[in-house]
């Protein structure tokens, strides 16, 4: 065996500690900044007129991203699943569809997309379906459910947008993952369903898909945190989420440094905590 | 009153092309056979003579260039849902198993019933304690797949075909994967299947099988049946020196 070579690793962690100790000097130092972390809290909760506890603009931020995350990612994974699909059949035409969208979804910048989507389609459908106009005349525990599921009533078309751009983009990469796990499956598995007589349908759902997505959930979970990351972008179209709440903040208060280091922690707190979950699940999960 | 035969084909062809496309290949050349109600049918023949093609085209695995397949007065064309009503009424056994990994053996039995059959699920459970116990693993029933033996596994695979109540079985090597102390133990519950009078096409190397449960031999090479004989005379006196040749080899 190979002996370790602990002097190596000595001088690393010298090396290390000596580097943070000349930034830390240097900040301290030659960077004039007036500290002042006591302001951040109150962006958390504060107190209303009456005396009650209610979440401001940072928590009302950072629900917002898991919303908005939570519902991409889902609508992420069925595009995505029934694309990678299609990009595997033998038939031409689903092989182009699911191509095609594929190749447009990947090679574009989401930040153009969600301009597209924002200004060209979002506006259009919603106005065509009337999206906005149902969601003003909600009752009003409608309009509560829909606060608490997706965003206020008022700025419920921008939401879709949003959320739509999101899973169309992320949806992309959902579907190659998807195609690799059906990939990985063996033929043999195709042709036992097929032999039995069972649907196409029936075929996916219980017999392929189950097995590709417990092949790819490591890859899912990777992509449902880059969801979480990208959706900062669609502050850009004034959804109030974390990143937005940061900017509108920073541009009241000046705690330029304060309020970036704490919006940092939180999404790192959100994502941690989702691949935390993903590895619990994973070593949950039956072993066959 | 003439008796229709339960499985009809007429003049199959299938080829492909070798990789560089320079190559016709006959995977399957001019077959015609009828296969009645209750024979036991065994093909044979030296690797690569599309015996395995041959069969997959029976229940629409493979899809064929020429000819006509037709299973239980069911034309094996390109309607979707002849495919899906004759693979109702053919089983097939591979020889890498093929069993649904995810699921218990239970589950794997009973899924098809369940979806394709459309059976309640009392009926299912009934239907797949009886098999595991015709198969003999009735302790099983909630273990994965990837905790038996291969054996074991095969004789799942045989009672998840079953479970269909298919007309027809088609075996495909069933035996070629396993250890050799494991052959015997599928074997047996074959040769008590085509004693209760399955009608059975059974592609395999075993030739102590088709001496004792076979009714009749087909001995195919390259893609063509050579001969279609009863089994008796086919291993007292073979006709052609290919299939001569061959059983020299095997036996």
């Amino acid at each position: 065996m190979k002996k370790h070579n602990y002097l190596l690793d000595g001088i690393i962690l010298i090396i290390l500690i000596l580097a943070g100790f000349l930034g830390f000097i240097r900040i301290k130092n030659g960077f004039s900044y007036n500290w002042n972390w006591g302001a951040i809290p109150q962006f958390f909760f504060k107190m209303d007129t009456t005396g009650k506890v209610t979440p401001n603009l940072l928590m009302l931020g950072f629900f917002t991203t898991i919303k908005l995350s939570f519902w991409s990612s889902l609508a992420a994974v069925i595009i995505g699943t029934l694309m990678g699909i299609l990009r595997t059949r033998r038939n031409l035409f689903s092989k182009l569809i699911g191509r095609t969208y594929i190749e447009i979804a990947r090679n574009t910048p989401p930040l153009v997309l969600i301009f597209i989507f924002y200004f060209f389609i979002g506006n259009n459908i919603t106005a065509f379906l009337g999206i906005d106009e149902w969601a003003r005349n909600l009752s009003e525990t409608g309009k509560s459910i829909l606060s608490f599921l997706f965003s206020k009533p008022e700025r419920f078309s921008e939401f879709i947008s949003a959320l739509f751009t999101l899973a169309v983009y992320e949806g992309a990469y959902v579907a190659e993952i998807i195609r690799g796990g059906l990939e990985s499956i063996e033929k043999g598995q195709f042709e036992a369903s097929d032999a039995l007589g069972m649907s196409s349908r029936d075929k996916y759902r219980f017999v392929i898909l189950p097995q590709v997505f417990r092949k790819v959930l490591p890859s899912l979970t990777g992509q449902a945190i880059s969801t979480i990351k990208d959706s900062s972008i669609v502050s850009i179209i004034s959804i109030q989420e974390l990143t937005f709440q940061g900017m509108e903040l920073m541009a009241s208060t000046y705690l330029v440094f304060e309020i970036w280091i704490t919006i940092t922690v939180m999404y790192f707190v959100l994502t941690i905590s989702l691949s935390t979950l993903a590895s619990y699940l994973e070593r949950r999960m039956v072993k066959y | 009153m003439l008796i229709e035969p339960i499985i009809s084909v007429n003049n199959l062809n299938k080829y492909f092309f070798s990789p560089d496309k320079s190559l016709k290949i006959d995977a399957v050349k001019n077959v015609t056979v009828d296969i009645f109600q209750g024979e036991v049918v065994v093909v044979i023949g030296p690797s690569g003579a599309g015996k395995s093609t041959f069969l997959r085209c029976l229940n629409g695995l493979e899809d064929f260039d020429s000819g006509t397949i037709v299973i239980d007065k069911i034309p094996l064309d390109h309607h979707h849902k002849n495919r899906l009503e004759i693979r109702k009424e053919v089983g097939m056994v591979f020889q890498s198993f093929n069993l649904f990994p995810h699921m218990t053996v239970g589950k794997n039995i009973s899924l098809a019933v369940r979806r394709v059959r459309k059976k309640s699920v009392s009926e299912c459970d009934k239907i797949t304690v009886d098999l595991l116990e015709k198969v003999g693993i009735t302790d099983k029933i909630d273990s994965y797949p990837g905790q038996l033996s291969g054996g074991q596994q095969q004789r799942v695979a045989i009672a998840r075909a079953l479970a269909m109540n298919p007309k027809v079985m088609l075996f495909d090597e069933a035996t070629s994967a396993l250890d050799p102390e494991m052959i015997s133990e599928v074997l047996d519950v074959m040769k008590n299947l085509a004693k209760d009078g399955m009608t059975m096409v059974v592609v395999t190397h075993e030739m102590g099988f088709a001496r004792e449960a076979g009714s009749r031999i087909l001995f195919m090479d390259n893609g063509e049946i050579v001969e279609d004989r009863k089994v008796e005379d086919f291993f007292l006196d073979p006709i052609e020196d290919r299939s001569k040749a061959f059983l020299s080899k095997v036996l």
